[in-house]
């Protein structure tokens, strides 16, 4: 042991001299590229108040963040316990439809989340198709209160429902090739199945539900559209009530700033706490967790836990969709909709792939590299996810107009080129969902350690000869993962798509959004399943391509 | 595998390329057509926009290329991009559109053709901007729990027979921010205030959902009376979903304030940016959207109110009959809208 740290000490002094290279550089450059738009927003944060502020502070904060609050400790806990005891159920067991909700567990990430809103609102309420059932059929009218959905609680089921397959991706991953050693330990100890989830696996796999549940966190006091429309006041609603209905952009982005500020300090934190307990493995061999065969009773229990998540999350509100679509499909569907699905998967494609490319550089530098800053630097990577669309969309605009001043000053161009162009969204994308690819490539880097790359090192290869000879066959599975949580969360973006893009330029998320802020629901539903569609069946390739391996 | 990331790379880097060049030559290529183009930055989504731009470009050769946002937004972004924007800003609400003049984001337009189609008092002071639909805000009651001789103002609305038996959206909609700005405008702040106190006061539940979902629950017995606008309860007497035409036929429609002040109305409305570079053929769109032809078109499709004078409405809403509208320019809407801000805040009106 003493030996592999020496090995490290040495590394390190190699580090310096050699780690100055394209990486470090390429890395320093991509978080300054991510900053520059947060940038402004910082420097708002220290502008002077205004008599906005003082009603801002008056009226709305103290019962927006109390919501924030609730909804996300209630939304984080929830989504932690049935993602990981999905992740658990599934990778440690063997039951019926298994291969299948290997991957059909992720589909609900699919489903955009003011979308699932609106489907469970249309489903349950007094139009909806139980409440009308009911009363046709029977002659049943039930009491309003019962069914309403539009409340916290509901809001925290849609939250939920919605977005735990962050956290079960994440941490099946981790399972599935890390724990092997630990797990079956614990099995031939005959530890029994709930104390191997709450000794062994929790605390293993800790650092993944806590990269998950961020992921969950973040988009949670992103959201507006669930929020908005089930009526729900959080510390959104305060920032967009600030900025439209005061027309008071500066303390708006001041409110946005503290958001931004409260959640970095929450990740720093959690990664201090955290500190050096590390479940890297260090033996060679990558071996998979051997599902146990379920017999019986138990074999159907787990069984009809997947389901009963699946049917809630998935079945339901897709099913839902379908016929609603087809109420209204002759409306929707013109030839110009099969360039819109181009244009969603093209945009959502290439940003995708550009994120992950920089992901990989930045947790790779970070890794390789010792001590606190280069540790903590890599969270800024996240700014862009905390701040809510629409603001960061402002920051944006502000540096693009800013650059095309520049280069129309000097006359390289007769109009203003990069604003105008898809070059600023997907800039944008990139700003706002690094950090979904760097979460998931990070927690890939941490399972395998450095020591493979130190070996690889030490036999004389470079940083980048070993990253593409060792690691990147060792963390394939989370840049895959990174790419395609990355490419579905961009296919469902709203905000962002919304403002930036360029003229006569409709994604699958914009034309869906249009017609549900018109309360044109049905409408909405055709874009909607496509959506889905497109997330699933990349969700299946990503599957199948990890099955391979 | 070298290769491979190598060959990915490369392929990436072409394709950002392709992207980038294919913004470009959407928009800075074809300068030698300048002419024929005009840039529309709009919020509102409904298809029957489209098929006018269409038919715009079919009169005139004018192609129409158009963003959607939202209104605050695309706002915002105008005001970014300074004197490289859209030549026309399109949404609902005057409130809105008084937001875009404020900050110096449109330009005055002297058009007879507009003048003629569109009434002065839904147009801009300095016109700025033009309305080009109406819509009313009306009480909505059941017909079997209400008897229309109940209802009279909007202020009675806060007495305490309606206790527990109001709905309405919540305070962050414009339409309710435009709505308490209109009492502003006609009484006083505190008036504004009170009325909105007393909707707090009588309020069956928490603002919750759309327009829509205030029909839906009269219609369900959560309230007797909903505040909604017109063309929501058209759509869905319209609606493909039959559930919802039963909802919207247990529904009536009361015009408030018949012998008062008059119902609250707003537009959607357009206006010509300051920067606008073709401002010409922007105007000939706004004058095209005016006419009696297209005016007929806006109404029987979306259930809107035509702002021209001669066209009428679409048959839903002539059978709820004539009435008298509020007699305030629609430009007061959106002076007084941060007040209607701060007045929800205050009472708590979610």
């Amino acid at each position: 042991m003493w030996l592999l740290k020496g090995v490290n000490v040495l590394n390190w002094f190699r580090n310096i001299k050699s780690n100055w290279n394209t990486w470090t550089l390429l890395s320093i450059l991509f978080i300054a590229l991510i900053l520059l738009p947060s940038l402004s927003i910082i420097l708002q944060f220290a502008a002077e108040t205004n008599e906005n502020w003082i009603h801002i502070k008056e009226y709305m904060l103290n019962t927006y963040i109390v919501n924030s609050v609730i909804l996300v400790l209630f939304v984080g806990l929830f989504t932690a316990i049935i993602g990981s005891s999905l992740a658990w159920i599934i990778s440690a067991y063997d039951f019926p439809l298994r291969g299948f909700f290997q991957w059909g567990l992720i589909l609900p990430l699919a489903i955009p989340p003011y979308i699932g809103a609106y489907t469970y609102h249309g489903i349950l309420n007094y139009t909806g198709v139980i409440q009308t059932t009911l009363r046709n059929q029977w002659d049943i009218t039930v009491d309003q209160q019962y069914f309403n959905i539009m409340n916290m609680p509901g809001t925290i089921f849609i939250f939920v429902i919605f977005l735990f397959p962050y956290v079960f991706t994440i941490t099946k991953a981790f399972l599935a090739r890390q724990s092997t050693a630990l797990i079956e330990n614990a099995r031939i100890l005959g530890t029994s199945s709930w104390r191997i989830y709450f000794r062994t696996v929790l605390p293993i796999a800790r650092a993944s539900i806590v990269a998950g549940v961020s992921l969950v966190i973040l988009e949670v006091l992103n959201d507006y559209g669930v929020v908005k429309y089930y009526g729900i006041q959080t510390f959104t609603t305060a920032i967009f009530q600030t900025w439209f209905g005061l027309g008071d952009l500066d303390s708006a982005i001041k409110l946005s700033g503290t958001l931004m500020l409260l959640i970095l300090g929450l990740l720093i934190l959690e990664r201090l706490l955290r500190g050096r307990k590390r479940f890297s493995f260090t033996t060679t061999k990558v071996r998979l967790l051997q599902p146990v065969k379920l017999q019986g009773r138990r074999k159907w229990l787990a069984f009809a836990y997947c389901m009963f998540i699946f049917g809630i999350a998935f079945i339901i509100p897709f099913i839902q969709l379908i016929s609603w679509a087809i109420l209204t499909y002759d409306q929707s569907f013109s030839v110009e909709f099969l360039q819109v699905i181009g244009n969603t998967i093209g945009v959502a494609f290439v940003a995708a792939a550009i994120i992950t490319i920089m992901a990989v550089v930045i947790s790779n530098v970070s890794r390789l590299n010792r001590g606190l800053f280069a540790k903590v630097f890599p969270r800024v990577t996240i700014l862009g996810y905390s701040i809510p669309g629409a603001v960061i969309a402002v920051g944006i605009v502000s540096l693009f107009i800013g650059l095309d001043k520049r280069i129309y000053e000097w006359g390289f161009t007769s109009s203003y080129i990069l604003s105008t162009s898809i070059v600023m969204l997907i800039f944008a994308y990139i700003v706002r969902y690094l950090a979904v690819a760097y979460n998931s490539v990070e927690s890939g880097f941490e399972r395998i350690g450095t020591q493979f790359t130190d070996a690889s090192r030490i036999l004389g290869n470079n940083v980048t000869k070993s990253f593409f000879k060792v690691d990147v066959k060792l963390i394939r599975g989370a840049i895959f993962g990174g790419f395609i949580l990355a490419f579905i969360d961009i296919l469902k973006e709203l905000p962002l798509t919304l403002i930036l893009r360029p003229f006569n330029f409709e994604t699958l998320a914009t034309n869906a959004f249009n017609y549900a802020t018109n309360e044109m629901i049905h409408e909405a539903a055709l874009p909607s399943i496509l959506i889905v569609c497109i997330s699933a069946i990349s969700i299946y390739a990503f599957h199948h391509v990890l099955e391979r391996e | 595998m070298y290769k491979k990331v190598m060959l990915f790379s490369f392929l990436l880097l072409s394709m950002i390329t392709l992207a980038a060049c294919g913004g470009e030559s959407a928009d800075g290529g074809d300068e030698s057509e300048k002419e024929k183009e005009i840039n529309l930055y709009t919020s509102r989504h409904y298809d029957i926009d489209d098929e006018l731009y269409k038919q715009f470009q079919d009169e005139t050769g004018i192609k129409v290329n158009v963003i959607e946002g939202s209104a605050d937004e695309l706002i915002e972004r105008m005001k970014r991009e300074g004197e490289q924007t859209a030549d026309l800003f399109y949404t609902a609400d005057a409130g809105r559109l008084h937001r875009a003049k404020e900050q110096d984001l449109l330009q005055s337009v002297e058009s007879d053709v507009l003048s003629e189609n569109i009434p002065e008092k839904l147009t801009d002071e300095d016109n700025e901007w033009f309305g080009l639909t109406k819509r009313a805000r009306v009480i909505v009651y059941h017909k079997d729990r209400v008897d229309p001789s109940e209802l009279s103002t909007y202020e009675d609305l806060t007495d305490s027979k309606w206790e527990d038996r109001i709905l309405i959206r919540s305070s962050e909609n414009i339409y309710n921010q435009s709505l308490v700005a209109s009492f502003i405008e006609l009484d006083s702040r505190e008036d504004a205030k009170k009325w909105a106190e007393g909707i707090v006061n009588n309020m069956a539940r928490e603002p919750q959902g759309g327009d829509r979902d205030q029909a839906k629950g009269v219609a369900a017995g959560e309230g007797d009376i909903a505040v909604m606008n017109t063309y929501y309860l058209g759509g869905m007497l319209n609606s493909e979903d039959q559930e919802e035409v039963k909802v919207a036929e247990q529904l009536g429609v009361f015009f408030p304030n018949q012998d008062t002040t008059g119902t609250h109305v707003n537009v959607s409305g357009i206006g010509v940016t300051k920067h606008a570079k073709n401002k010409e053929n922007a105007v000939r769109l706004v004058e095209f959207l005016s006419s009696k032809e297209v005016q007929e078109q806006f109404a029987s499709a979306n259930y809107e109110y035509p702002v021209n004078p001669e066209v009428e409405p679409a048959d839903t809403l002539k059978e709820w009959g004539d009435f008298k509208e509020q007699d305030i320019n629609l430009s007061k809407l959106g002076e007084n809208n941060a007040e209607a801000v701060k007045i929800f805040n205050e009472v708590n009106w979610k």
